[in-house]
């Protein structure tokens, strides 16, 4: 265990070596990032212009969601973006022979090999928002509120890794999944709003098929209300950890389906 | 006449090439506009909800119904006119096998644009008649009337042309452009965002402050989807609809002025080491 920090630390430090000679590569995405939140909020603030409130959640209510759905959207970009390379591109080349002749798990290796600091607009985003909305709201607040916001967030991100992991290790099969990847990843954006506006399915599909709704909109609405704890905090924990089960176990047959793509 | 024959004979084998990549490719590009289409569906709920809260049934002039077919029009509209055929010539320059390309007895925006519309020709078929029969059953279930009108999709049709050529040269700059950058993900993002919010992708530009929606409206990029959507959604009189068509035809002019400037300075400027 010690010997996998001690590698991540040296696999984060090589990469801010890269980082610091393409300054501007990163500034871009960053920025890039940032501008798309930002025409969100523009929607968002356009139609508080017009009504006062979204059934029944204030302006601030909806940016509090909407930054929330940010963190866990963050921190999984930021550390575990690599996965995407494995769907798209690291199988298809037969690139993943590499990391088999390493002494080091497969997946972790894949995990820490890169990192995303273009994710750093998003974070910002999400501070911007949190830090708009947050002494806006009376929220109520207890000595277990600021751990239990880690638990969640740790969870949540669980949620956005595991689905990475098993819809990328698809790829050990069918050379390439990145389109599968991106398909299901495209669906955290109903997390961002209040699941009550969605229809009965889609409220189904969110919260119990690929459960974004816990990255987000449950958790956000118990510390907006302090209600109903046990469903929404538990149910991230829930979602989380059987979603990364599977994950490892889809990953860990796919790793022993893998053939080499050949060159 | 024979050198129309010879310029289709050239460049047909392209189109051919381009559907049968798409073909070939068939599941991703499915999974890919499934994830795409995610985000006018969000939207739906949204303004759903927003006319939910509403007391008046309609939102700066729109009604929900006008709305919807909005949303899904101009998520329509974008997709097929979206263009990266061109993307790649930054990708050749850096790697030298634009060379290649220069020596062929070809013009290589002609290539790519044959290709893209092979490409097209599978969409059409796959998206946008089943989406656009979509909409129009929705609207005759909801106001309980044929709201099609012939004359108005025909104009939305070559409006719709006129907006993919423009979207076509304007890529082929970037693509000039982007090789200056390394990180191809985060400009094309960045342009991407800016281009999807200024042609009205995001919102209807008669929703932003009037003065901001009327030099919106001049800019290309409304050219590029809000145009063709407020056709078809018959918001624009007779008039109304050739003034902003010639508007599209002169930006299209610019940018394939622009593009040959670009593509003569970069050929001007090119060293290809090596091999």
């Amino acid at each position: 265990m010690k010997r996998y920090f001690r590698l991540h630390r040296i696999f984060v430090v090589q990469y801010l070596k890269r980082l610091m000679e393409y300054k501007v590569d990163f500034l871009l995405g960053a920025i890039g990032l940032v501008i798309a939140q930002a025409i969100q909020i523009l929607f968002i603030g356009i139609i508080f212009s017009q009504i006062p409130k979204l059934q029944g959640w204030s302006f601030e209510e909806i940016l509090f969601i909407y930054g929330f759905s940010l963190i866990p959207k963050s921190v999984d970009h930021l550390f575990f973006d690599n996965l995407w390379m494995v769907g798209y591109r690291i199988i298809r080349k037969g690139e993943f022979d590499k990391y088999l002749t390493r002494p080091i798990n497969s997946l972790y290796h894949v995990l820490v090999e890169n990192f995303c600091v273009d994710a750093f607009g998003e974070m910002l985003t999400c501070i911007l928002l949190l830090g708009y909305a947050i002494p806006r709201l009376s929220l109520p607040f207890h000595w277990y509120t600021i751990p239990l916001l880690l638990v969640v967030v740790v969870f949540a991100t669980m949620i956005y890794t595991a689905l990475k992991i098993m819809t990328s290790a698809i790829s050990f099969w069918t050379k390439q999944s990145g389109h599968i990847t991106h398909m299901l990843y495209m669906t955290n954006d109903f997390s961002k709003y209040p699941v009550s506006i969605y229809n009965k399915a889609v409220q189904a599909i969110i919260t119990y098929v690929i459960p974004f709704a816990f990255t987000a909109y449950f958790p956000a609405s118990y510390f907006l209300t302090d209600s109903d704890p046990l469903f929404c905090i538990g149910g991230t924990v829930i979602a989380g950890t059987v979603l990364m089960t599977i994950a490892l176990f889809v990953w860990h047959r796919g790793v022993n389906a893998y053939e080499s793509a050949g060159s | 006449m024979s050198r129309v024959k010879r310029f289709f004979r050239t460049y047909t084998p392209f189109t051919r090439s381009g559907m049968q990549e798409l073909i070939a490719y068939r599941a991703n590009f499915i999974c890919f506009f499934l994830g795409e289409i995610i985000s006018a569906f969000i939207m739906y709920f949204v303004w759903k909800a927003v006319f939910l809260s509403s007391d008046s049934d309609t939102f700066m002039g729109f009604t929900m119904e006008d709305m919807t077919v909005y949303l899904f029009i101009v998520f329509l509209t974008g997709y097929m006119t979206y263009s990266d055929g061109a993307f790649a010539v930054g990708e050749e320059i850096i790697d030298g096998s634009i060379a290649i390309r220069m020596i062929r007895p070809c013009s290589f925006e002609m290539c790519f644009l044959f290709k893209e519309i092979g490409n097209r020709i599978i969409s059409i078929a796959l998206i946008f008649v089943p989406m656009v029969l979509g909409v129009e059953v929705y609207r005759y279930a909801v106001t309980g009337e044929v709201r099609f009108n012939l004359m108005y999709f025909g104009f939305y049709i070559v409006s719709t042309v006129i907006a993919y050529m423009i979207s076509f040269y304007f890529n082929v700059i970037y693509g000039f452009m982007a090789f200056f950058f390394k990180n191809l993900w985060g400009t094309s993002l960045i342009k991407e965002t800016v281009v999807g919010f200024l042609s009205g992708g995001t919102i209807p530009l008669a929703f932003l402050p009037a003065g901001l929606a009327t030099v919106l409206n001049f800019l290309p990029f409304a050219s590029l989807a809000y145009t063709p959507v407020m056709i078809y959604m018959g918001m624009y009189s007779i008039g109304e609809i050739f003034g902003y068509m010639a508007l599209q035809v002169f930006w299209l002019l610019v940018m394939m002025g622009l593009s040959k400037l670009v593509w003569h300075s970069a050929v001007k400027h090119l060293s290809i080491q090596g091999g």
